[in-house]
This record gives structure tokens, sequence and C-alpha cells, in this order.
């Protein structure tokens, strides 16, 4: 094979898929971060495995579509007895989050273990969701998971306006009479949808990274909404297309756990440079602010006070 | 995966106390015709039928179509363990999970790693210290571990000890046999279509004893990921050596072959799936695979007719 044609077919087919999962787990993820809610996907995506196994104990079948409606249901079902906890036992957001990962994921390592105790035929590999299995995508993956992500950033276009009141001021949104919880758990669940969709690509365990990380890391760049929902798109499709090119050039790299280190290095990235939030604007403000007062009379020492 | 450790640690709690009560009701011991035998995979299973015969009765921890290197054990299991009176693993890492639980039960129990009593130097090292876990894929191999059983079983029964040994040599010299017509057959594929691809490397041994090529997309172990290089570089060796089929394993997922199936078939070189092999784990009963002769012959057939026919 020469290096200068055209890629891979198996990379082609990974790169697109994965892109496109990247991009809208990037967008719909910032409304999770926005509202401080940034671990409900983590709740959703441990739930999941318990969908995957349910689903192939009732239909026998292991095809990616079953495998990831199972997934759905479960993480729809994980998120219900998230917000039922919260509402009519009074626990606070995170106690009841970490009770609904916790619990998820224990039933899914617990039918996981049952399966391959009892020795059902073809359970083999259904752990891979726990990891995933990025680099095995088919076209018909990658046709399936590009559709569902496309459709995902689509809702969030169509209801930019209303997500974005209801995640700064939601009084406000619910005094102008919208119906803020149900807009809320929409979005929510469209945080879910993502987490399933990024399943094959990132696993149960990593996928809360691509929700999460490009979101944080775009929000160091910009104050405002439409501009970071882009940029959090974008990193999380060269996150994704990074970790997919590291794989790809360097044998036994495993592709799912390279895009989360990529996406970490784009976070790391924005942490230091990005402009006014990042650490060195920050130091050289700080930097500045001593300065000026040490041309004063006062001279406080916070020339390092952020560290 | 997560729970995987504290898991096996709270089987191994369980298995001590079960231990613990076993010894306490020693002067009562249940009846039963001849010592009880625990293996842990349906192919150490095999072997110790086929050397004890009907004195012993095992039973094979994992059954058909179970992957041993993330299995993990249930209380029950434990609790098996705990009433054996002897214990037949695989060895060399095969049963991951297991190893703890096993190496306590060594304090109490007989425990024989039959894999382990192989000369070091008729292993495949994969790093240093560590031996590719897959023997019985090499009949002529494999045979080197009947007696290490023909005597463990001895030792729980003395009275069969002959007819161990007897079984162990007989059972032995059929291997060697059947190594010899393993190797003819595969001998009639075309030499450059020699190649075994499939989803992890369990078969290096059978690769190496039957004189073909073993690429399989997975490390050794299935717990690993394959990466992106990994899938590409078999899709080259595919197309380049114009394969006319890869393999599928009973016990591992077959999303990568899946995968590399549709890499191939892309860049012109249809693809078909040359049939499941049997890999860490025998047939269940009326699979045709009940033994590990029958399976190597399987095995063996379907890997001929994969690649031998066509194109």
């Amino acid at each position: 094979m020469s290096p200068a044609a055209a890629l891979p077919y198996n990379t082609l087919v990974v790169a697109a898929a994965v892109a496109a999962v990247g991009f809208a787990a990037g967008v719909v993820g910032c409304f999770g971060v926005l509202r401080r809610r940034a671990l409900v996907g983590d709740a959703a995506s441990h739930a999941t495995l318990a969908g995957v196994v349910s689903a192939f104990l009732l239909t026998g079948r292991r095809d990616l579509p079953t495998l990831l409606a199972g997934a759905f249901v479960a993480a729809l079902a994980g998120l219900a007895a998230l917000v039922a906890i919260r509402r009519f036992t009074r626990t606070r957001d995170d106690a009841a989050t970490a009770i609904v990962l916790g619990v998820s994921f224990g039933l899914g390592i617990a039918l996981l273990s049952g399966l391959s105790a009892r020795g059902v035929a073809g359970a083999g590999g259904l752990e891979q969701f726990l990891m995933g299995h990025t680099a095995a995508l088919t076209s018909a993956d990658a046709i399936a998971l590009a559709g569902v992500s496309a459709a995902a950033v689509l809702v969030v276009w169509l209801a930019l306006k209303e997500a974005t009141l209801v995640a700064f001021d939601p009084a406000f949104a619910a005094a102008c009479g919208w119906p803020v919880p149900l807009l809320d758990y929409a979005l929510v669940a469209l945080v879910a949808v993502m987490v399933v969709v990024g399943l094959p690509a990132a696993g149960a365990v990593l996928v809360t990274a691509l929700v999460v990380i490009p979101p944080v890391a775009a929000r160091q760049w910009t104050d405002r909404v439409a501009p970071m929902l882009l940029l959090a798109g974008t990193l999380g499709l060269v996150a994704a297309l990074g970790g997919v090119a590291a794989s790809a050039l360097v044998p036994r790299l495993p592709t799912g756990p390279t895009i989360v280190l990529a996406a970490a290095a784009l976070f790391a990235v924005s942490f230091f440079f990005a402009p006014e939030r990042g650490w060195l604007a920050r130091r050289r403000m700080l930097r500045d602010v001593a300065r000026r007062i040490a041309a004063g009379t006062l001279t406080p020492d916070e020339d390092h006070a952020d560290g | 995966m997560y729970f995987g450790l504290s898991k096996t640690a709270w089987g191994a709690r369980l298995l001590s106390a079960f231990a613990a009560a076993i010894a306490c009701s020693a002067g009562v011991a249940p009846g039963g015709d001849g010592p009880r035998v625990v293996a842990t995979t349906t192919v150490v299973a095999d072997l110790v039928r086929q050397v004890a015969g009907d004195r012993v009765t095992v039973d094979a921890l994992m059954g058909p179509g179970i992957d041993p290197h993330s299995y993990k054990a249930t209380p029950r299991d434990a609790d098996r363990l705990a009433r054996a009176d002897l214990v037949v693993a695989s060895g060399l890492h095969l049963e991951g999970k297991l190893g703890e639980l096993l190496d306590r039960l060594g304090r109490r129990t007989r425990v024989v790693a039959v894999a382990e009593t192989l000369p070091r130097d008729r292993l495949l090292e994969v790093a240093p210290g560590l031996y590719d876990p897959h023997v019985w894929f090499d009949a002529r191999l494999w045979s080197g571990c009947a007696p290490a059983v023909a005597e463990a079983v001895a030792a729980a029964d003395a009275d069969g000890a002959e007819t161990f040994r007897q079984r162990a040599r007989d059972y032995a010299a059929r291997l060697v046999a059947l190594d010899d017509e393993l190797r003819a057959r595969i001998a009639t594929i075309p030499a450059e279509r020699r190649v075994l691809v499939t989803a992890h490397d369990a078969f290096r041994y059978f690769g190496r004893a039957y004189g073909i090529d073993v690429v399989g997309v997975q490390g050794t172990s299935t717990e690993s990921e394959a990466g992106l290089a990994d899938i590409n570089r078999l899709v080259d060796l595919i197309v380049a050596r114009k394969l006319p089929a890869v393999f599928v394993e009973t016990s591992v997922s077959d999303r990568n072959v899946e995968a590399l199936r549709e890499g191939a078939r892309a860049r012109g070189q249809p693809v078909t799936l040359g049939g499941r092999l049997y890999s860490d784990s025998l047939g269940g009963p009326g699979s045709g695979g009940e033994t590990l002769e029958a399976v190597l012959r399987a095995n063996v057939e379907a890997i001929v007719s994969g690649l031998a026919g066509g194109r």
C-alpha cells in the first residue's frame, strides 16, 4: 500500500463515524455542562451496559442497532430514576447521580457475569461495550451513527433559543410560560442519545468524556452560546480524528481511549492558551495588575496568587 | 472488569468459609463413586475424562462457549472447587481472573495446572516469563500433559493408578497419530494461502505445529481492543495473499472479523466467513465438537475448505 494513495477503507469508515459522533457529542454536551449536569451523561452511560446485555438476552441478537436500542432504553430508564430520586427523596443532584450510576452499572455487570457463568452462546464480546470497539466499525454502523448524530445536532439547532434560556435563566423561562422541566428533560435525553451513539466509539466508561471534555474546553474560549456549541463540536471532531489518526499509525493502539486522550490534550491547550479565561492570559493580567499596584503605594504579594 | 478483582476476593472469602465448613464435617463425607475432579475449562475436562475414564466424575467449571480469559468466578464455583478432590486447570494464565482463586485453593486442595507441566522450551513466550496458554491446539504438545493428569488422579484414587497410566499412554499415542493426520490435511492448502486470519491469537501453537501462518486481530488475550493499524495491516495481508476466507471463533466476538471482510471487499478481494473455529472451549453436547480430537479435526476441515477451495 502506498502511503500517498487514498486512506485505507477501514480508516475512512471509522473516521467518518467517529467524526460525526465527536461533533454531535460536543454540541449536545454543551447544555449538560452549562446546566451543571455533566455527570448525568456518566450515569446514563453506565446504565447502558445493563441495556445492552438485556437486549441480547431478550432478542438473542447482537447486531449494533438491537444492542443500541437496548442501551437507549436503559439510559432513559436511568435518567427517569435519577429524576424520581431527586423529586421524591429530596436527595441532592450529585448523590442521586452517584446512586443511579453505581446501581445501574452494578446491574449491568451482574447480568454480564450471569451470562458468562451460564454459558449463553455468543455472549462473548458483549463486555466490549465497556471499552468500545471503534476500530471494528463497519459502514452500516457508520451510517447509523452519523444519521443519529446529525439528527441530534439538528434538534439542538432548532431548539437553540429555548435551550439557551433554560440553561441560563430557568426562572425567566418559566415566567414566560415555557415548560422548563420538560425542556430540561429533553436536553438531558439528548445527552443520553449521544452517550448511546458514542458507545461503539468509546465504550460505556469513556463515552462521558466525549460529551463533557469538548464543551468544557470550548467554554474556555468564548462566553457566547452559539460559538461555544460550534467550537465544542469542532473540538470533538478534531479529537475524534486525532485519535483515529494515532491509532491508524501506531500498531496495537486502541482507538477509543486514544480519542479520549486527544480530547484531553485539546482541553489542556484550551486551559493554558485561551484568551481571557486561559491560564497564561490570567497570569499576564494578574502580573499587569501587580505592576500597577507596585507603581502605586500598595505592595500586596499576589504576583503568583493564582498558582 | 471494574468488579473483577473485588469479586474474586469475595469469592475467595466465600470459598474459605465453605472450605472451613467442609473441614468441620469431614467425618461425614458425602457418598459417591470415585474422586470428584473439577476442571476449569471444557478442554481440560476432556483431557481428564480421556485419562481417567469412568473411575472419576469430571465437572467443567466453564461451560461450552465461554471465554476463560474474562471468566469471573461465582460463589457457586467457589463451592464446587472447595468440594472437589482434585482441581485440574489449564494454567499459564489462561484462567485470567480465576487464577487468584485457584492459587488460594492450592493451599487446601490439590490443584494441577497441566500446561505448566510441559517443558518451558516447547512453549511460546509472548513476553519475558509469560507464555501463550493455548497449548492444546498442538496435539503432540498437548499429549505431554496426559502423564501429569494420570499421576494427579492416581494420587486421589490409588487403586486405579495403573489404569490411569495406561489410558494416558493410549491417549497420548492417539494425539500423536492425530497430529500427523492434521499436518497432512493442512499441507493440501496451496502454500501462499496458508494463512489463518482470526479474531484473537489463540492459534499460534496450531500454526507452529501444522505449518500455517496465524494472524489475530486482537492480542493473545481477548481483553485488549484492536487498533485501526491492526485492522488495516490485516486487510493489506488478506488482499496481498488473496485469502478467500477469514475465520471467527466460537467464544469470541466477531465484530473485528466483520470489519476485515468489509475492508477487503472494498479493495476487490471478496472474503467468505470460513466457519466458526473452536478456540478456548469445546462444543456442547450434540455439537459434534465434544472432545478435543473432534474439535481439532473440525477446525482443520473448516480451514482447509475455506482456504483451499475456490479461486
